[in-house]
């Protein structure tokens, strides 16, 4: 009997005719209206909890995106050392290629070195009084997966004929741990903050409920559908956490592209995330968990209060 | 039509309303349910549209088993069933053609067949030129028209009538009850719960008469108390 019933039930879609959509809608719109200042505290209560989602996965992608700039340019680099012929250098070299993880195997000479630091420094003249070269030959490494640099580095170590080893990698370990952490703390506080805004969203649906009363009890005596009454409900909370999701996006986007300008200007060499890409894909994650949580709220407040 | 075998109400706190109640009524007819308050008149008519179910027995409605239904089969069945309160319940912010067409939308009616179905049915109680009013400026025997009027838009083979005239003047009653009786002459079977003494012994119809519960009376062309 109770799978029967459970096969029968039957959810009408308000797409099922133009008429009801319009009572859906105007009936939603209506319960907009009418609960004025809990409307506004619910969707202002889902802007908040939209605007710390966005700034985080705004701050998070953008970590992660420097990050990822940093990553490509991480190398190892083994210094090797100062009396090996020819032929070691050459077996060291093909020790090191047979590293798993890694990619890519160079050999700088001390005298390239030497020649590659006096560019990087500006001309002859910086280093115009040195004798002698101090710089050891050396051996530049580039790993597949920039994860197992740290791992690489450590197998590099007991390479005979390797004396250093050091790679660029602990900047980016600090950034991925931090945009880790950004996202654990997103998280946290998005949930946190997303049961406070079902909570109001419940509460304003409740005094729908309560307004709707008389017509809720003649709709369910002329034989109106529990999705028929349901539906008004559903698409309010819906609005809710559209309207949210529409607030908290031009708010965030402007927030964002005024910021990304202002770095772009005083910091050049941070690659920050052009706003543009990044507007498109916020909105959409936005309303997403802006409809997300007004529709929970609303579907939790119809399973409570139109039980009946 | 509507059978009820053995049936026994009981609330939640222990108070029976029905004790063992077995009731046919056949397609057309015209029945009144008399009783002192509180003798499970209103109960019987609450099994029969479903807003309760019986704690023990069966309610068959258009041969259907009632409790069996599921939400939405529950929904259906009420399209084809109108049910009158002595109280109305019509939505005082809504016209009296407002509040008849609500209970087609409601249930999905196309929007073209609205109008003109929901004014049809306020001519069908007389009260066309009444249709922009709202409940407040109609007197208690208009509204209790109108909400007859909301209750036969969808053409039920049944109408169900808890007390209403419960709460109109002799005229409006006689109406009211004048109303109900062309309604039941067009086909769709009545059952009305009353205390109205002298509109039961005018009509002289089926009367079944409870107390505490119980069936003591099922009469044909009966009246309101049996003459001592």
């Amino acid at each position: 009997m109770r799978l029967k019933r459970r096969r029968r039930r039957v959810i009408e879609l308000p797409g099922r005719s133009a008429g009801a959509l319009r009572y859906f809608a105007g009936e939603a719109l209506a319960g907009l209206r009418r609960n004025g200042l809990m409307s506004v505290a619910a969707v202002t209560t889902v802007m908040v909890v939209l605007l710390t989602v966005g700034c985080s996965l705004l701050l998070g992608a953008n970590l992660a995106h420097i990050a990822g700039a940093l990553e490509a340019d991480v190398q190892i680099v083994a210094f090797l050392h100062d009396d090996l012929s020819a032929d070691a250098i050459a077996l060291v070299r093909r020790r090191v290629a047979d590293v798993p993880g890694v990619s890519a195997v160079r050999y700088v000479s001390r005298a390239d070195a030497l020649a590659r630091l006096r560019r990087s420094l500006g001309g002859d003249r910086a280093l115009a009084n040195l004798d002698t070269n101090p710089l050891p030959d050396s051996l530049e490494i580039r790993v597949a997966d920039p994860r197992q640099a740290a791992a690489v580095a450590g197998a590099l170590r007991g390479i005979a004929g390797i004396d250093e080893v050091s790679y660029g990698a602990q900047v980016v370990d600090r950034l991925l741990a931090l945009t880790r952490g950004v996202r654990v703390l997103t998280a946290a506080a998005g949930i946190l903050l997303g049961a406070v805004a079902v909570v109001v969203v419940v509460n304003t649906i409740r005094l729908t409920v309560i307004a709707r009363r008389q017509e809720i009890e003649i709709m369910s005596l002329v034989g109106a559908t529990r999705w028929f009454i349901r539906w008004p409900f559903l698409i309010e909370g819906m609005l809710h956490g559209s309207l949210a999701a529409g607030a908290s996006a031009v708010l965030l986007a402007s927030g964002y592209a005024i910021t990304a300008a202002r770095v772009a200007a005083s910091l050049p060499f941070l690659p920050l995330l052009p706003a543009r890409e990044v507007v498109a894909v916020l909105g959409a994650i936005l309303l997403i968990v802006g409809v997300g949580v007004g529709t929970a709220g609303s579907a939790i407040a119809a399973r409570r209060f139109l039980a009946a | 039509m509507v059978s009820l075998q053995d049936i026994v109400k009981s609330y939640p706190h222990g108070v029976a309303a029905l004790r063992g109640i077995t009731l046919r009524v056949e397609p057309g007819e015209f029945v009144f349910v008399v009783g002192p308050t509180g003798s499970g008149k209103s109960t019987l008519l609450k099994l029969i549209y479903r807003d309760q179910i019986a704690t023990r027995g069966r309610v068959y409605v258009y041969d259907r088993e009632v409790s069996r239904l599921s939400r939405d089969d529950v929904a259906r069945l009420r399209r084809r069933l109108g049910v009158v309160f002595q109280d109305f319940k019509l939505l005082p912010a809504r016209t009296a053609l407002e509040n008849v067409e609500f209970a087609l939308r409601v249930i999905g009616t196309p929007a073209r067949e609205i109008r003109p179905r929901a004014l049809r049915a306020l001519e069908l109680v007389g009260l066309e030129d009444r249709a922009r009013s709202v409940p407040a400026q109609l007197s208690g025997g208009e509204q209790q028209r109108i909400s007859i009027a909301r209750a036969i838009v969808n053409d039920p083979p049944l109408l169900l009538a808890d007390e209403p005239t419960g709460n109109l003047d002799p005229n409006s009653s006689w109406e009211i009850i004048q109303l109900l009786s062309r309604i039941n002459l067009r086909g769709t079977t009545v059952i009305m719960t009353t205390h109205n003494k002298t509109i039961v012994d005018i009509l002289r119809r089926r009367v079944v008469q409870l107390d505490e519960g119980e069936i003591v009376r099922d009469q044909r062309r009966g009246l309101y108390a049996v003459e001592a």
